[in-house]
């Protein structure tokens, strides 16, 4: 399925899709998983925290590479793209951040700790609210905005693997990796919920990110028409 | 607050997060549409 299928696809498939998708993800997180013997039900925001993490890893992604093809072609449709991919990241960062200190505090006693997995998160978020703060306020001509900013946004993305990485360098309150690895240290059953829950989520930012396109695409569309008007 | 409260605390913070980015997206793209078509219907005027 090539780019222009999917972005056709955002009125007629995709809702429906997404919708199914995450009201069954809802479903399995609170009903049908089984329930942690140590943590117990507070557990079961894996199925929002974790999702919501690798949509923005995702979505950071998407900025990164469309920023690197803007860089390549000059085509603003890469622009788009990139600006899109950047807000659906901030928003799912911010739903990391916020999901995992509802389940720190039950756990760990404290809503925040400045771990080297949160602290970088919170990096993250930091990055990409500036890179849209610096896009929408800038008093610099399109063309160098999007360039200077399309730096900027894969030099961000660095801090992508440094968050994965983040458990394994430093001590971390945070666990070591149970499901990206050859042995999944979690029982089938909730890894196969775990699963469903981050295609569903990535399904949803996939289809929030294409939005964002076509937001970027007529805004582009709206400017040229004015500049005409003058 | 008890560890059950955290559990829908996280989950409405993430239903109401993806619902309200929704709704803005929809709202905004309704909008940029009327504005350009508005603005094509004026020039489209101006012409005949």
């Amino acid at each position: 399925m090539n780019l222009n299928t999917l972005y056709n696809l955002r009125w007629t498939v995709l809702p429906p899709v997404v919708g199914v998708a995450i009201t069954v993800m809802a479903g399995l997180a609170l009903v049908s998983a089984p329930t942690e013997v140590v943590e117990g039900d507070v557990q079961r925001l894996l199925y929002v925290h974790l999702p919501s993490a690798l949509a923005s890893y995702l979505s950071f992604g998407i900025t990164a590479v469309c920023s690197a093809l803007f860089l390549i072609t000059r085509d603003f449709k890469w622009d788009a793209g990139a600006q899109a991919a950047a807000l659906v990241g901030l928003i799912f960062t911010a739903l990391t951040l916020i999901t995992g200190a509802l389940w720190g505090r039950p756990i760990w006693g404290v809503y925040w700790q400045w771990d080297p997995r949160i602290t970088t998160t919170l990096i993250l978020f930091l990055i990409f609210a500036a890179y849209l703060v610096a896009r929408k306020s800038s008093e610099l001509d399109n063309e160098r905005i999007a360039r200077f900013c399309s730096v900027y946004a894969i030099i961000g993305f660095l801090d992508v693997p440094l968050i994965h990485m983040s458990v394994r360098w430093w001590r971390t309150l945070h666990p070591q990796p149970i499901v990206s690895r050859l042995d999944p240290a979690l029982p089938t059953e909730m890894l196969l919920v775990t699963l469903f829950s981050v295609t569903a989520v990535l399904l949803v930012a996939v289809w929030f990110i294409v939005l964002g396109v076509e937001i970027e695409l007529l805004s582009q569309r709206l400017l040229k028409i004015k500049g005409r008007v003058r | 607050m008890s560890a059950i409260n955290f559990l829908f605390a996280g989950f409405a913070v993430f239903w109401a997060g993806l619902f309200t980015y929704l709704i803005v997206l929809q709202l905004r793209i309704r909008t940029l549409r009327t504005e350009i078509e508005q603005i094509e219907n004026d020039q489209e005027s101006d012409d005949t």
